[in-house]
């Protein structure tokens, strides 16, 4: 599990970086940098982050 | 600043806010265009005093669930009810953001039709009937309290919201109804419900925020901020009603109410009165 939240947390950042420099465009409804897109993905990727964390504190407990 | 009164009920009542901003305009006539920097912006407010009511009136729950969260990433677990339901509103939040940022543009051109508005408003009653009739089927299981909630259960419940994205499907109700089949008492749920409307509506006005400084918005901007104030008292009133109104009550006439209202609209707009 603390595999997947690492691989949730990275491909959510690399979504977030393609969202933001317009990159990536699916779900788009018009070209450009989409940022909310970015945000989100973002956000997401702290959570698994934060998902980690708990792996590790249940791990250690 | 009727429209205002009425977002601030109708986004917390489950009888759908954006049903009835785009119905009623079109039955009394009122020249809105919804694409309008200025309406857009006034639309913004409108929602930032609802989440800023929402806020106030769970003040103490807040304070308890920020602290809890913090607690939870110190220690690196959940081990207190504050943190679990922190957590759980998080859980929930996240497939509504994910919704919100995929689907609503292509949701959006569905509020040109009152037919289809008034179709969804019909929708809407039937999940309540349908939310309470299976609640009543599965009375003798034990119901669940929010703090034993899974977080599948709340991620399922949070999801749920985004079939408000459809114009005339209530959010509150929705998520209220998939509170009712995850186990929960109409008081859990409806608890639940507002606490997880407060983050996506604070979230979504604070992203349209920019809105309220474009230049355009500035000859508006007095009436944005009675809208808020009026909004925000309205879903004050509205949510501390409908928490008593939950302790004992269900659903079921907020769905009559949509059925008739629905279906009313529904017959108007196919005789073509309201287009």
């Amino acid at each position: 599990m603390r595999s997947l939240a690492v691989v949730v947390a990275l491909g959510c950042f690399a979504l977030a970086v393609l969202y933001w420099l317009g990159t990536l465009q699916f779900g788009t409804s018009h070209p450009g940098p989409h940022h909310l897109h970015a945000i989100v993905f973002g956000v997401i990727g702290i959570l698994a982050l934060v998902w980690l964390r708990f792996q590790s504190g249940a791990s250690r407990a | 600043m009727l429209l205002a009164a009425l977002q601030g009920v109708s986004e917390l009542f489950p009888i759908s806010s954006l049903g009835h901003t785009v119905l009623l305009p079109w039955l009394l006539r009122w020249p809105v265009d919804r694409s309008d920097p200025t309406f857009l912006a006034f639309v913004v407010a409108l929602h930032f005093g609802t989440a800023l009511a929402l806020l106030v009136f769970y003040r103490r729950e807040w304070l308890r669930i920020a602290a809890g969260l913090a607690r939870s990433l110190v220690r690196g677990r959940i081990d207190d009810a504050d943190a679990r339901l922190g957590w759980l509103l998080v859980a929930g939040t996240v497939p509504l953001a994910l919704a919100g940022v995929f689907l609503e543009s292509p949701v959006r051109r569905l509020f040109g039709s009152p037919a289809l508005v008034s179709a969804f408003l019909i929708v809407n009653a039937l999940v309540m009937f349908a939310g309470e009739r299976l609640k009543n089927a599965a009375a003798l299981r034990a119901e669940k309290a929010l703090a034993l909630l899974s977080f599948r259960e709340g991620a399922s419940i949070g999801a749920s919201q985004a079939l408000a994205l459809f114009p005339g499907i209530s959010r509150s109700g929705a998520s209220i109804v998939a509170g009712l089949l995850a186990g929960m008492t109409h008081d859990d749920a409806a608890r639940f419900s507002f606490l997880l409307a407060t983050p996506a509506i604070f979230a979504a006005s604070v992203l349209e925020f920019p809105r309220l400084l474009a230049p355009a918005a500035r000859g508006v901007l007095l009436e944005s901020a009675l809208g808020a104030i009026l909004a925000g008292l309205t879903a004050y009133a509205s949510v501390a009603f409908l928490t008593r109104y939950f302790h004992s009550n269900d659903l079921r006439p907020f769905g009559y109410y949509c059925l008739i209202f629905g279906a009313v609209c529904f017959t108007l707009a196919v005789m073509k009165v309201i287009a």
